[in-house]
């Protein structure tokens, strides 16, 4: 089934519409009754301590979880008014509409190009010679990588520095035209001047997707993001299980200058162990 | 689970408030001071006090060099950026209650060996012991976190304001039965009202900032609800 989407582009559209999900890996339950809505054309990011169901419900929007063979995912979490979990639903017309960008950055042991150009050539909807070099050049500017790799498109993509990589992964990611960019810890493994790249280049594609990012750094998240979920975890007096949990989610400018919850206070604090 | 993770930082924000009030300790000594200073005439107590402000200059200059220092070493956020920007707010206040003072003493050479009208000399009086205390209530809301204190500050402020009137009106009667006026002792004297009155609404202001470091509000503005009213009005004809 392809998705249809419900509403046209208008302001404060929700793309994600999360209501009381769990996420199970086999018995555990690694995030616990989170519902949240995600607006569209705005950087979400996603905050919290190691443990805390962050990444877990990251992956839960493009479903990457699925790739875990004892993941499970209750409740209900709807990408444009559609269940993104319903069976119906292609895992992988989901994923073209909904990247991802990884910690580490990973392009494929290619030419710069081709690995631009790989995510449409598996589509189908782009082959020939000049429509894809137009779309591999737009992709490499959205990503503000154009300039620096326009002479070397055939070399390999693992030659290039660590921000440059990061920045091809996003280039590659948005060269399917997807509606969602998730960003799993974009930048922990670049230097600050890479960092501020790509947090510059996150304002910029905002306009034309919706970003959400999971960070570790909180300056960044309140740096880049218009709103923040603050997750942490829930430790089982009984049992010592650790859940994740959502404990709340605002604008970025209130999570940061005068949160609500004491335990988001305790943590953007450094009040927190 | 709730171990301390900053110490350092939040053991800095804490000595940061306590120098803050330290120093506000020193201009709540100046108004009592100062003011005894003004009334008996005396000369070298003035002058002692006009070197006073110099040192709580430099305790203003270094306290703000200290919060720059935190706002960009460690990146302070939610009730720690409140604390910080708080602080830099109330250091300019206190720091100019005690320029107020160091004027008082000037005015209080300008007019030496000139006789005061009696009752202006009691309203002075009331009003110095008036901005003193309304000064060391804003700075106990300030040092225990009281946001009900500091939210009284204002109704508080009104006895002060009411004062200064009061004081004006007692200059002009003064001189009803005299015909020619000292008018560098009247100007003087009504300056003097003034600075009290100022001092007064320095303590308001750091009230304000105590609502913001406890609370988050900032505070109400008449003026900038005004202006937000009449932008919200033209929206509304367009």
């Amino acid at each position: 089934m392809t998705i249809e989407t419900e509403t046209e582009d208008t302001d404060n559209v929700n793309i994600f519409e999360v209501s009381d999900v769990n996420v199970y890996y086999g018995d555990f339950r690694a995030i616990r009754d989170v519902s949240i809505d995600i607006e569209a054309n705005e950087i979400t990011a996603f905050i919290g301590p190691s443990g805390c169901g962050k990444t877990t419900m990251l992956r839960s929007f493009n479903r990457m979880n699925d790739l875990i063979p004892t993941a499970r995912v209750t409740g209900e979490l709807k990408y444009r008014g559609v269940s993104l979990y319903d069976k119906r639903v292609d895992p992988v017309e989901v994923r073209r509409r909904i990247g991802m960008v990884f910690q580490k950055p990973n392009p494929f042991p290619k030419s710069v190009y081709d690995n631009v150009a790989y995510g449409p050539r598996i589509a189908g909807n782009v082959s020939k010679g000049a429509e894809m070099d137009d779309l591999v050049e737009s992709s490499l500017r959205k990503a503000a990588l154009w300039d620096e790799v326009k002479d070397r498109l055939k070399s390999s993509a693992l030659g290039m520095s660590g921000g440059q990589q990061q920045r091809l992964c996003i280039a590659r990611a948005i060269a399917t035209n997807p509606d969602v960019v998730l960003m799993d810890e974009p930048c922990s493994a670049l230097d600050p001047i890479a960092t501020g790249r790509i947090e510059e280049l996150m304002a910029q594609l905002k306009d034309e997707y919706s970003i959400v990012i999971v960070t570790h750094n909180m300056q960044q998240a309140a740096r880049v993001s218009d709103k923040t979920a603050f997750f942490s975890v829930e430790v089982s007096e009984e049992s010592d299980l650790r859940t994740g949990i959502l404990v709340e989610f605002g604008s970025t400018d209130l999570m940061f200058s005068n949160p609500t919850d004491e335990r988001t206070e305790n943590y953007v604090t450094g009040r927190f162990g | 689970m709730t171990e301390e993770l900053r110490k350092v930082f939040h053991e800095e924000l804490d000595a940061i408030k306590n120098a803050t009030v330290r120093m506000a300790g020193r201009v709540s000594e100046a108004i009592v001071r100062g003011t005894d200073a003004l009334l008996s005439g005396d000369l070298d107590a003035a002058l002692a006090l006009i070197e006073n402000d110099d040192a709580i200059d430099a305790m203003s200059i270094d306290l703000e060099g200290r919060c720059y220092q935190v706002l960009s070493l460690q990146q302070p956020m939610a009730s720690d950026l409140r604390a910080i920007t708080g602080a830099l707010w109330i250091n300019g206040e206190i720091e100019r209650s005690a320029d107020l003072m160091s004027n008082v003493c000037k005015a209080s050479r300008r007019i030496h060996g000139k006789t005061i009208d009696p009752i202006v000399r009691g309203l002075i009086e009331q009003m110095s012991a008036e901005a003193a205390r309304l000064f060391r209530l804003s700075i106990d809301a300030y040092n225990e976190g009281d946001s009900g204190l500091a939210a009284a500050l204002d109704d508080i402020d009104d006895r002060l304001d009411e004062l200064n009137e009061d004081t004006v009106e007692a200059i002009f009667a003064s001189h009803k039965n005299t015909t020619e006026p000292d008018l560098q002792l009247s100007v003087q004297l009504a300056l003097v009202c003034r600075y009290y009155e100022r001092i007064g609404d320095h303590a308001v202001n750091i009230g304000e900032r105590v609502t913001y470091i406890v609370n988050g509000w900032m505070p109400e503005n008449t003026g900038a609800m005004r202006a937000a009213a009449r932008a919200n009005e033209d929206k509304g004809e367009k």
